[in-house]
C-alpha cells in the first residue's frame, strides 16, 4: 500500500476528485492549506498598504491505495491538475506498513 | 388485568403490559397516550407491590408512596427513570425501611430504573441547596399508594410553603441550570443531529417553563394552579401541539433504542420521517421535511424561555448598574426595564410604524421584549394585516431595522412573532427550511439571520482579517441593500424553480415591488441575488493570482460599490453556514480577491470607454432604451468616450438628466452647468461644461473655500471634451441648510471659477478655514504611480490622512505639473482618503521625470 499526499491549486480539486471517483477511489482526506515551494509568493498593495502573500493558498489530498492504482492515480492526478505554471503543486509518495479499520479491526486492503 | 401471580410479580405479566403499550403506539403513533398508559401500569404495579409487602399493615410507620417527575405527571416515556418517593412522618423504623428495600428490588428485578426517595415531611419542606432537583421534582408529585393523608399534608402544607420561602432562589436556580444547558448546545436550537430533551426548544425547556410558572402562582395565591394553565394562554395551542409531537417521537426514540437515549441522529430522523411519526395519519415524508415540522415544534417551545426572564433577576452590582442604564433608553412609546421592552400602552402596537418602531427599537439598543409585549404584537398582526393591504411605504421603517446594530435579534423576534412572514410572505418558503447535509447547520430562515448577524458583528473585529472586512464594511454606502439581499438571497431554496438563485430572483423581484425601492437600488439587489455565489465560486474554481480571472470577476461585478457589497455578502454567507464554514484560510481567499478586484477596477477605469464599437454598443442601446428618449443620436453623442463605469454608476434617470445638461450646455453658449441636490446626510453637486486646464482643482477649491467637505468624488470626460463632475460633499457649516438662497450664490461662485471670472487661489486664502482636528489614526502618506494600467494614461493613486483641503492641495498640484485629468475617482474611507487620478499631458503618458516631479510634489502637499 501506498500512502499519496497531493497539493494542487484549489480550483484543480474538483476535477480531481471526480476522476479519482471515476478511478474507483473510495476515500480521501482533503485539507485547506497554504504554503510555497519555488513559486515563493508575491506582494499585493491594496489602498497603500502591501500585503505580503508568501503562502499560498493550496488543496492538500491525502488517500492511501492498494499498489495497482498508484499509477493510474498519479498519472490521473498530474493530467488534470496541471496548468503548466509554476505552482501548480507536488504529489508525495510513501510506503504504508499497515492499515486497520477502528470499526471492525480489519487490516491491510480490505481496510482502505 | 392482574400483575401478580399467586403474590409473586411475574416478569411476563408486566412485559405483556409494556408489550401492549407499544403495539398500541406503533399502531397510533400517539405518544401522549403511551406515556400516559406507562405512568398508569407503574401505579397498578406500586400499588399492588406496596400491598405485596404489607405497606398498610398495622403497627408500620405511616407512609405515603408518590410519583415524583415525569412519572409525576404522568409522562413516564417507555425508558425513562421512575422517580419513587416514600414519604413518612417521623423515622422510620427496621421494618419499615426493609419494606421499603423489597418493594424497589423487586421493581429492579423487573428491570425498572427506580430512583426510589425516601423523605420525611419536614425533609421536603427544606430547600437542599445541594440537590434543588429534589426540591424541583417535588412539584409534579402525585400520590400513588399508602397513606393518602400524610401526602395531602405534603401537597397542601408543606410544599407551598417551601415554595413561598425559597421562590425566588427556586427560580433563579432554575434558568442559571437552563442556561447552563443552553450553553453546552450553543444556544441554538439548530443542530444536525438534535437533543430532543436537554437541547434548546426540547422537552426540558417546556418542563422549566411549567415549573417557573408553577412557582409563581404557587408564591402568588399559596394554591395549586391547574396543570393545563402553566402555559400562557396565546402559546397553549401550539406548545400543546409541539409537545405532543416531541412526546411521539420521545417514545420511538426510546422503543427504537432500547435505551432513554434522546439525541435525534441522522438514521433515526429517516426512521421516524419514514414512519411519519409525530404527523398527522403518521403520513410518510422527505427526512428534510419531517426535520422542519420539528423544527417549527421546537422553536413553539423555545418561544415559551422568553418567560425565563420575566424572574427578577439575582445578579451583580455592575449588571444592575448597566441594566439601570440601559432602563434610560425609555422613550414616549416603551419602556426599558431590566434589558426588557414593555409597552406604556398595550394597545400602541396596533399602530403598525409603532408596531415596527419597536422592532428597530430592539435592533438599535439589543434589547428583549416582555412575554407580554410579543402577546400584544400578536394581537396586534391583524390590524398590520390590514394596513399592508393599502400598500403603505415599508422600506423607510424596514431599512432602519436592517441597519440596526442588533438587527439580527430584531429580524428573530420579527419571524417568531409573525410580523416578518407577514411582511414577506415569501419568506415563509424558508421557515424552518432544514439542508439535511453535514454542512449546513442552520435552518435556511436562520442561516440567513445569522448572515445578517455575520455583517454587524464586523463593527467589533477580533482578528486582523476581520479588521479588513470591517474596512471593506466601512466604505460601503447602501449597507441596507446589502442586508435586504442577506435576508433574501436564499428564499429560492423554499421555492420550486429550476434553481434556488432563480426562484429568489423571482421572489426579490415580487418583494422589491412593495418595497418601491428606486431602481437603482434595486438593480443593486437583484444583482447581490443574482450574483451570490459568483465570488465563492471563482474563489474555489478558478486560479484568483491570475490577471484574466480577476478580469472578468470585476467585469461581471462593474463598480467598487458592488464589489464591496458583494464581498461582505460572499464573507457573510459562507460564514453562517456553520461556525467552522469560514476558515481563515477561506477568509483570506476571499479578501486577496476582493484587492485584486478593487484594484483592477481603479486601474483600469480609463482604459474601458464606451464606444460604439460592437463591445459597447449594447450598454449603450440599454441606456438609450431606458432613457425613453426619441432622439438617441444625442444621448448616444453625449455617452461616447465616458469610461464604462459612468453607466454602472448612474441610474438610466441620472443619465437622462446629465444628458439634458448637455443640451442645455451646447445651447447656451458653453454656460457651465451646475446642480446640487441633498440627498441623505450629503449634498450631491452634478457640473457639467467642457474641460479646461486646472478645472477640477477649481471647483474643489471653491467647495472648500466655502467649508465644504468633500466625501466621494468622480470625474468623467467624454469625447467631445465634456467632463462631468459628480461630488458628495458634507455641509460642515450647514450653510446651504439654514440659508437655502445661499445655493444660488455657491453655484455661481462655481460658474465663475470654472470660468476663470474670478480666483480659486484668492478664494482659498481668504476664506478657507480649516476646523483644527486631531488624527486619531495615523495614516503613512503613499503615493503610486503607474504607467502600465491603462494604454493613454498615467495613474496616480494618492493614499492620505483625511483632512480639509486636502483634495484640493492634490488636485491644484496636478494642475501646476501640467496633469490634466482624465478620470478621477475620490473616496474616503473614516480617516483615509484614497484617490486615484488618470492624468495625461499634452494627451501622452507622464515621462519618468515628470512622475519623479509629480511624486515629490504630492509627497509634499501631503
Amino acid at each position: 500500500m501506498t500512502k499519496l499526499e497531493a497539493i494542487i491549486q484549489p480550483s484543480k480539486l474538483e476535477a480531481v476528485k471526480d476522476v479519482l471517483t471515476e478511478l474507483g477511489v473510495e476515500g480521501m482526506t482533503i485539507s485547506d492549506v497554504r504554503g510555497h515551494g519555488r513559486q515563493k509568493g508575491h506582494t499585493e498593495v491594496y489602498r497603500g498598504r502591501e500585503y505580503s502573500v508568501d503562502l499560498l493558498p493550496k488543496v492538500k489530498l491525502e488517500l492511501v491505495l492498494p499498489d495497482n492504482l498508484v499509477d493510474p492515480v498519479v498519472d490521473a492526478i498530474v493530467k488534470t491538475a496541471s496548468t503548466g505554471k509554476i505552482g501548480d503543486g507536488k504529489i508525495f509518495l510513501s510506503r504504508i506498513d499497515e492499515v486497520i479499520r477502528i470499526r471492525n479491526q480489519e487490516r491491510g486492503v480490505a481496510a482502505l | 388485568m392482574p400483575l401478580l401471580a399467586n403474590d409473586a410479580v411475574t416478569q411476563d405479566a408486566y412485559q405483556a403490559e409494556v408489550q401492549k403499550i407499544r403495539a398500541r403506539f406503533e399502531h397510533s403513533h400517539d405518544g401522549h397516550a403511551a406515556i400516559v398508559e406507562r405512568s398508569n401500569l407503574m401505579d397498578s404495579l406500586l400499588g399492588e407491590l406496596w400491598d405485596q409487602f404489607g405497606g398498610g399493615a398495622s403497627g408500620l410507620h405511616r407512609i405515603g408512596v408518590a410519583a415524583l417527575g415525569g412519572y409525576g405527571r404522568r409522562a413516564l416515556f417507555p425508558r425513562s427513570d421512575v422517580d419513587v418517593l416514600f414519604l413518612h412522618e417521623s423515622a422510620l423504623g427496621q421494618d419499615s425501611q426493609n419494606r421499603i428495600a423489597k418493594l424497589c428490588q423487586a421493581l429492579w428485578d423487573l428491570h425498572l430504573r427506580v430512583s426510589p426517595t425516601t423523605r420525611s415531611l419536614a425533609e421536603c419542606g427544606k430547600l437542599h441547596r445541594d440537590n434543588l432537583e429534589f426540591n424541583i421534582s417535588l412539584l409534579d408529585c402525585r400520590f400513588v399508594c399508602g397513606d393518602a393523608q400524610l401526602f395531602d399534608q405534603l401537597r397542601a402544607r408543606v410544599i407551598p410553603r417551601m415554595v413561598a420561602r425559597d421562590a425566588l432562589e427556586l427560580q433563579q436556580r432554575l434558568i442559571d441550570l437552563t442556561s447552563a444547558r443552553h450553553e453546552k448546545y450553543g444556544h441554538t436550537i439548530f443542530h444536525l443531529e438534535p437533543n430532543l430533551k436537554d437541547g434548546p426548544g426540547g422537552l426540558r425547556d417546556y418542563q422549566v417553563a411549567c415549573w417557573l410558572n408553577l412557582i409563581a402562582q404557587l408564591e402568588k395565591a399559596g394554591s395549586w394552579p391547574a396543570a393545563d394553565k402553566l402555559v400562557p394562554d396565546a402559546l397553549r395551542k401550539e406548545c400543546g401541539a409541539a409537545l405532543d409531537f416531541l412526546s411521539a417521537v420521545r417514545c420511538f426514540l426510546h422503543y427504537r433504542q432500547g435505551r432513554d437515549l434522546n439525541g435525534l441522529t441522522y438514521e433515526l430522523q429517516s426512521e421516524a420521517a419514514a414512519a411519519g411519526i409525530g404527523l398527522p395519519d403518521s403520513a410518510a415524508v422527505a427526512p428534510a421535511a419531517w426535520m422542519r415540522t420539528f423544527f417549527r415544534h421546537v422553536r413553539s417551545i423555545y418561544r415559551l424561555t422568553v418567560l425565563f426572564d420575566e424572574v427578577p433577576p439575582v445578579r451583580s452590582g455592575l449588571y444592575r448598574l448597566f441594566d439601570h442604564r440601559r432602563s434610560r433608553l425609555s422613550n414616549a412609546d416603551f419602556s426599558v426595564v431590566e434589558g426588557r421592552v414593555f409597552l406604556r400602552q398595550l394597545s400602541s402596537v396596533q399602530d403598525p410604524s409603532t408596531l415596527l418602531g419597536l422592532f428597530e427599537f430592539v435592533g438599535r439598543h439589543g434589547l428583549k421584549l416582555t412575554a407580554e409585549t410579543e402577546r400584544c404584537v400578536e394581537a396586534a398582526l391583524p390590524h398590520l394585516r390590514r394596513w399592508l393591504e393599502s400598500s403603505p411605504d415599508v422600506w423607510v421603517q424596514f431599512r432602519r431595522i436592517l441597519v440596526a446594530p442588533h438587527a439580527g435579534a430584531a429580524l428573530r423576534a420579527m419571524h417568531r412573532l409573525g410580523v416578518l412572514v407577514l411582511l414577506f410572505p415569501e419568506f415563509q418558503a424558508v421557515d424552518s427550511l432544514v439542508i439535511r447535509d453535514y454542512y449546513h447547520r442552520y435552518t435556511v430562515d436562520e442561516h440567513s439571520l445569522v448572515a445578517i448577524e455575520s455583517v454587524h458583528a464586523l463593527r467589533t473585529p477580533d482578528t486582523e482579517l476581520e479588521r479588513r472586512f470591517r474596512d471593506i464594511l466601512d466604505g460601503v454606502e447602501t449597507p441596507d441593500l446589502l442586508f435586504l439581499a442577506l435576508l433574501f438571497h436564499d428564499v429560492g431554496k423554499g421555492l420550486p424553480a429550476e434553481d434556488h438563485v432563480a426562484g429568489s430572483l423571482q421572489a426579490a423581484a415580487a418583494i422589491l415591488d412593495r418595497l418601491r425601492l428606486e431602481p437603482g437600488d434595486r438593480e443593486t439587489v437583484i444583482f447581490l441575488i443574482a450574483q451570490h455565489l459568483r465570488m465563492s465560486s471563482t474563489i474555489m474554481r478558478h486560479d484568483i493570482f491570475d490577471p484574466k480571472v480577476v478580469a472578468e470577476f470585476s467585469e461581471a461585478v462593474g463598480t467598487m460599490e458592488r464589489l464591496r457589497l458583494l464581498t461582505l455578502l460572499t464573507y457573510a454567507d459562507v460564514k453562517s453556514v456553520n461556525p467552522e464554514a469560514l476558515t481563515p484560510w477561506k477568509a483570506e481567499m476571499i479578501w486577496q480577491l476582493y484587492a485584486a478586484a478593487f484594484n483592477h477596477l481603479s486601474r483600469t477605469v480609463d482604459d474601458e470607454r464606451l464606444t460604439l464599437a460592437a463591445s459597447n454598443s449594447e450598454r449603450i442601446r440599454q441606456a438609450v432604451a431606458a432613457a425613453g428618449d426619441p432622439d438617441s443620436k444625442h444621448i448616444v453623442s453625449f455617452l461616447e468616450g465616458f469610461p464604462k463605469r459612468y453607466l454602472l454608476t448612474h441610474t438610466p434617470a441620472e443619465v437622462v438628466g446629465h444628458c439634458r445638461m448637455y443640451d442645455r450646455l451646447k445651447s447656451g453658449d458653453d454656460e457651465p452647468q451646475i446642480e446640487i441636490a441633498r440627498r441623505d446626510g450629503y449634498f450631491e453637486l452634478v457640473l457639467l461644461t467642457l474641460d479646461c486646464p486646472g478645472l477640477f482643482s477649481h471647483v474643489i477649491g471653491t467647495l472648500a473655500s466655502w467649508g465644504m467637505n468633500i466625501l466621494k468624488a468622480e470625474a468623467f470626460s467624454n469625447k467631445a471634451g465634456v467632463v462631468l463632475d459628480t461630488i458628495r460633499f458634507s455641509d460642515r457649516f450647514h450653510t446651504l441648510e439654514l440659508n437655502p438662497s445661499e445655493e444660488g450664490r455657491l453655484k455661481r461662485q462655481l460658474s465663475e471659477a470654472v470660468s476663470g471670472e474670478i480666483s480659486v487661489i484668492d478664494l482659498m486664502e481668504t476664506r478657507f478655514k480649516p476646523a483644527v482636528q486631531g488624527a486619531k489614526v495615523k495614516i503613512e502618506p503613499n503615493v503610486q504611480i503607474d504607467n502600465n494600467c491603462t494604454q493613454h494614461s498615467t495613474m496616480v493613486e494618492i493614499i492620505a490622512q483625511d483632512r480639509p483641503g486636502l483634495l484640493y492641495d492634490i488636485s491644484s498640484t496636478l494642475a501646476e505639473l501640467g496633469c490634466n485629468i482624465e478620470v478621477a475617482i475620490i473616496d474616503t474611507q473614516g480617516q483615509t482618503a484614497t484617490d486615484v487620478f488618470h492624468v495625461t499631458c499634452a494627451g501622452a503618458k507622464l515621462d519618468p521625470a515628470h512622475q519623479k516631479n509629480l511624486r515629490a510634489a504630492l509627497l509634499e502637499q501631503l
